[in-house]
């Protein structure tokens, strides 16, 4: 008796978990995703991403493939594609059936050829029929990558309004303050489980943590810091890949003299800042391009050199031992990177002035984001950010790190850290094909749905 | 100076000096009064400021004993332990525990003073404070922070967590700044200065006050200089504006470190402000009441001089009088005193002297008709005796054949007739003494009246070998004259020089400008004149010739005296004798 009594109860235990799990497991549709952001935007358009921008883009629109969670190119608006052997000519047939949120169809027009073109100076794109051909000025092996970056597909309204195909449709933009999009009932990929996506722009890190904490926001972005609060509180972390280079970038010209910021990057105690301050996120970096993406990272030294930081700084005059280095204002851990860097540049006999924002220092704490999965690409576009203009692309990837040591080397660019975009979420919110944030930031909401038992 | 003026001014004197001594006493006596209490009080707040001080050391240390005696320091503590403990998760625990306890420092360090967390300089994690582990567990100390962009001083104090073998130290406290300053509480009329004794020298930008840094700092420099060279209290008074209102009395305080070092200067100034004007009020009240008093003291000393000098006045006033002629002043007599005893006195000498004068002028009168009687006599028989010789000469020549009788006759008839001629001159000029015309005043050259009056004499001069030199004074002055009488009072001097030297010799007539008047001198090198005839020259009928009547130079000084001048004389015997004639000069809107 006793053993069938167990028994039942076992079996009854075991479909009660069933079920629990089933309704877990199980997507349902419905619902508003509450984002909160620091950053603004002003407007949506695919010519004018932004940093903001590039995150809530892909709601709106589709580009012809779109990079897996590894960094795979996968069918998007294009079905299928093809190149020479030399990656020149590049052709892709459009998915058929796929309609624009204002109703209209997706064609191989000139509206898209434009599009496309805008979006990638120098290449010739064409309109044939349910095809689009591509012609690279010269052998581009990644350019799938740039297109799941950049190539994002739109028409114009009459007003010059960019429309796309994308799970989402924007519904309202208060400019800087806050954007709604609601769920495309059409779209090609399936509908979004979320009904509505409600993203709040320009709230302090503490703000999204409250918000957080007591449950009116579902996603929001983390200081390091706060990553470690929040998995001690049992929160959900959704995390980028290392893709944002934090760095000391000199203003042209300032200071006159290479010593100093020789000695200053030399006196530099990453390891302390990245396991304090950081709280281990993120990784040292001595090189431009992360060790993830290039693989070469590690050859470039990130390991502090005092004894020489103080013989650089005892060779200058002392009126030439100063310098000042700018911060965002509006970020704590800015402020405390930089203190903790002037505390170092000290130890080696310089004084480096920690300031505010201010326009006028010798240098500024920067967080320049890493732009493509394409090393080549991700380079010059980094040498872009750090005002070298027409810095020249390398496609082989020994050229590529060659070319990262002579920016390193130009003295502009002191790297510090390769820091993740970290995201904390609500109990509440479920991810059906992870991530939900790609390796480059880029947010992937279609997936995402809300469990309502759970707050 | 008049005797009432003399008098005031004395009075005045001796009341200004009265009052001024009273008044210096008083205030000094009150001032010193008030110091001694504006001390007192300062003395009672300098005493409630150190135990202030004292009780915000207490304060400091009870919160770090707080910080260090809560769950989190204990928490921090156990963590601390280990081969490879990990900080990162406490970095922002000591911001976070010096905000809720009101502290500006606070450092956690582990047992080894690696500093895990810093509320002061955030970015010094991990960076060793030696220093903790010699502090012990006192009051709160003065210490030298180092701060990103400054050094600062802060009162800190040192408790030790313990868990087992785990050590944390907790170190927190107040920056002195002006904030802290700001905080202490402090009677009207005092603040609190701080120095920083952070360089080898003295600095006036280590200076602040509760308002931040001081301005006009380096008056204080010899203040702080005593206090950091003896490392002990110090007070002094610092002026900061020229009068007494900007004087300030500060007392310094060492500040001493852990280690006692000299790390600051605590400076408490009391303003002396609310004692200078209560000061400057009350030398304003005595100079007030000081001057009004003497001003009523004066107005007293004026009526009482008044009282006194008053008759003084009215004698001299009478005097002046009776010294013009009127001898029958009368001063009013109003009192019994020695005043009116002598204005009684005043009254009877003038009564006396004005029947004195009557009676001498009744006697003069009487001699005068006397001289009158015998010049008249004197001067009528010398013609009468030629004439009676003369009709008796002609009686007596009734007998005479008829021709020696008509010479005897006309010889008689010329002498009587030149006899009555003499007569007549004699009558004429006796009546010219009588009938003295008032002169008419106008503006004279006196220039022109001399040589006018010389030029009757030319022939005359000739005959009696007299030699005239005329000396006239280029810019002499209008006079104020008749130019007639002047001219025939001149022509008389001339012709009694003239008289004056029978054997010849020179006559000098001059013009010159004398003191305050026009000047003409005739002057002569004649016998000369004895003292008693000068006395005596200008009385009437007076004469020293055989021949004249005596009323010559008697008529000049008529005339001089008329036109409000003066004539002298002055002679020596054998040396001759100058007349001096002086005529009051034109006055400017006549002589325009």
């Amino acid at each position: 008796m006793l053993p069938t009594v167990w028994r039942l109860a076992a079996v009854l235990s075991l479909l009660a978990l069933t079920q629990t799990a089933g309704a877990a497991g199980r997507p349902r549709y419905g619902g508003t995703l509450r984002v909160e952001m620091r950053a603004t935007v002003a407007a949506l358009d695919p010519t004018e991403p932004g940093d903001a921008g590039s995150r809530l883009m892909p709601l709106v629109f589709d580009c012809l493939v779109q990079i897996d969670g590894q960094g795979r190119p996968r069918p998007a608006l294009a079905v299928s594609w093809t190149h020479d052997p030399d990656h020149r000519r590049w052709r892709f047939r459009l998915r058929p059936g796929v309609r624009f949120h204002d109703g209209s169809v997706l064609t191989a027009g000139p509206a898209i050829a434009a599009a496309l073109t805008a979006a990638l100076p120098g290449y010739t794109v064409t309109a044939a029929a349910d095809a689009l051909a591509i012609e690279c000025p010269r052998p581009t092996p990644g350019l799938l990558l740039e297109l799941g970056r950049l190539g994002y597909i739109y028409s114009r309204s009459a007003e010059g309004v960019p429309t796309g195909t994308g799970p989402f449709r924007l519904a309202a933009l208060e400019r800087g303050r806050r954007a709604v999009f609601t769920a495309n009932q059409e779209y090609w990929g399936g509908r979004p489980f979320l009904d509505s996506i409600e993203v709040s722009m320009g709230r302090s890190p503490r703000e999204q943590w409250i918000d957080l904490e007591v449950g009116k926001a579902d996603l929001v972005e983390l200081a390091p810091a706060d990553v470690r609060r929040a998995a001690d509180r049992d929160r959900a972390v959704w995390s980028s890949a290392p893709n944002i280079l934090l760095a000391i970038v000199f203003y042209d010209g300032r200071p006159a003299d290479t010593r100093v910021r020789e000695a200053l990057a030399r006196s530099i105690d990453r390891a302390a800042i990245h396991n304090v301050l950081l709280q281990r996120r993120g990784e040292i970096a001595g090189g431009l391009l992360p060790q993830w993406l290039s693989g070469w990272e590690f050859l470039f030294p990130s390991a502090p050199d005092l004894p020489r930081a103080r013989q650089l700084a005892a060779a200058l005059p002392p009126s030439g031992r100063t310098a000042s280095l700018a911060y965002d204002a509006g970020d704590p851990l800015a402020r405390a990177i930089a203190e903790r860097i002037s505390l170092n540049a000290r130890d080696a006999g310089l004084t480096v002035h920690a300031v505010p924002g201010n326009a006028r220092a010798d240098a500024r704490l920067a967080l320049l984001p890493v732009a493509s999965l394409d090393p080549a690409q991700a380079l010059p576009d980094l040498a872009a950010a750090l005002g070298y203009k027409n810095w020249p692309r390398q496609d082989r990837p020994e050229d590529v790190c060659g070319s990262e040591r002579t920016l390193l080397e130009g003295g502009r660019v002191v790297p510090l850290f390769h820091l993740p975009e970290d995201y904390g979420v609500s109990p509440r919110v479920r991810v059906w094909q992870p991530p939900a944030i790609g390796r480059l930031g880029g947010w992937r909401l279609a997936d995402v749905w809300l469990d309502g038992d759970r707050q | 100076m008049t005797f009432r003026t003399r008098l005031l001014l004395i009075f005045t004197f001796a009341v200004v000096v009265a009052v001024g001594l009273v008044g210096s006493v008083v205030w000094l006596t009150t001032r010193r009064a008030f110091e001694r209490v504006e001390n007192q009080r300062v003395g009672t707040v300098v005493d409630q400021f150190r135990r202030e001080f004292a009780r915000r050391r207490e304060e400091i240390a009870r919160r770090v004993e707080r910080i260090a005696g809560a769950e989190t320091a204990l928490d921090l503590a156990i963590a601390s332990g280990g081969p490879e403990p990990d900080y990162s998760p406490y970095v922002n625990e000591a911001p976070a525990l010096a905000a809720a306890h009101g502290l500006d420092f606070l450092e956690l360090a582990a047992a080894d003073g690696s500093i895990i967390s810093s509320a002061q300089w955030p970015a010094r994690f991990g960076y060793k404070a030696a220093w903790l582990s010699a502090a012990g567990e006192h009051g709160a100390f003065l210490q030298r922070e180092e701060l990103p962009e400054e050094t600062a001083l802060a009162l800190i104090a040192v408790r030790v967590v313990s868990a087992g073998d785990r050590k944390l130290y907790v170190a927190g406290g107040e920056k002195l700044d002006p904030g802290f300053l700001k905080t202490l509480a402090l009677p009207g009329g005092m603040r609190v200065l701080l120095y920083r004794n952070l360089a080898p020298r003295f600095s006036a930008s280590l200076l602040t006050g509760d308002a931040g840094p001081l301005a006009d700092a380096a008056r204080l420099e010899a203040l702080i200089e005593q206090v950091r060279t003896k490392h002990r209290e110090a007070s002094g008074t610092v002026r900061w504006t020229p009068d007494a209102v900007g004087a300030e009395v500060f007392h310094a305080f060492p500040l001493l470190g852990r280690e006692k070092n000299l790390l600051g200067v605590l400076l408490v100034g009391s303003s002396r402000r609310e004692l200078a004007e209560l000061q400057r009020l009350l030398l304003w009240t005595a100079l007030l009441t000081g001057a009004a008093g003497i001003l009523l003291a004066v107005a007293l000393a004026g009526w009482a001089t008044a009282r006194v000098t008053r008759p003084v006045e009215d004698l001299a006033r009478a005097a002046r009088e009776v010294a013009a002629g009127n001898w029958h002043v009368h001063v009013p007599v109003h009192s019994r005193d020695e005043v009116g005893r002598l204005g009684y006195a005043f009254n009877r000498m003038t009564r006396q002297l004005s029947q004195q004068r009557d009676h001498l002028v009744q006697t003069e009168r009487v001699a005068a008709w006397r001289e009158l009687a015998r010049r008249l006599a004197h001067e009528l028989k010398n013609p009468l005796f030629p004439i009676q010789i003369t009709i008796e000469n002609v009686q007596r020549a009734r007998n005479l054949p008829p021709d020696q009788f008509d010479e005897v006759f006309r010889e008689s008839t010329e002498t009587l007739l030149a006899e009555l001629a003499n007569l007549k001159r004699i009558i004429a000029r006796f009546s010219d003494f009588a009938k003295m015309p008032r002169p008419e005043l106008q503006p004279v050259n006196l220039n022109e009246v001399v040589s006018g009056a010389l030029k009757v004499f030319q022939a005359q001069f000739a005959t009696a070998g007299v030699e005239p030199k005329v000396e006239l004074a280029p810019n002499l002055p209008l006079a104020h004259a008749d130019p007639e009488q002047i001219g025939r009072a001149l022509q008389n001097l001339v012709l009694n020089a003239v008289d004056a030297m029978p054997q010849g010799g020179v006559l000098t007539v001059r013009t010159l400008t004398g003191e305050g008047s026009v000047r003409i001198e005739v002057s002569d090198t004649g016998e000369g004149l004895t003292p008693e005839e000068c006395d005596r020259l200008f009385t009437p009928y007076y004469t020293t010739k055989t021949h004249g009547t005596g009323l010559g130079l008697a008529i000049v000084q008529s005339v001089i005296s008329d036109h409000g001048g003066r004539i002298s004389v002055e002679s020596a015997p054998g040396k001759g004798a100058t007349f001096r004639i002086d005529l009051n000069p034109a006055s400017p809107a006549e002589s325009a």
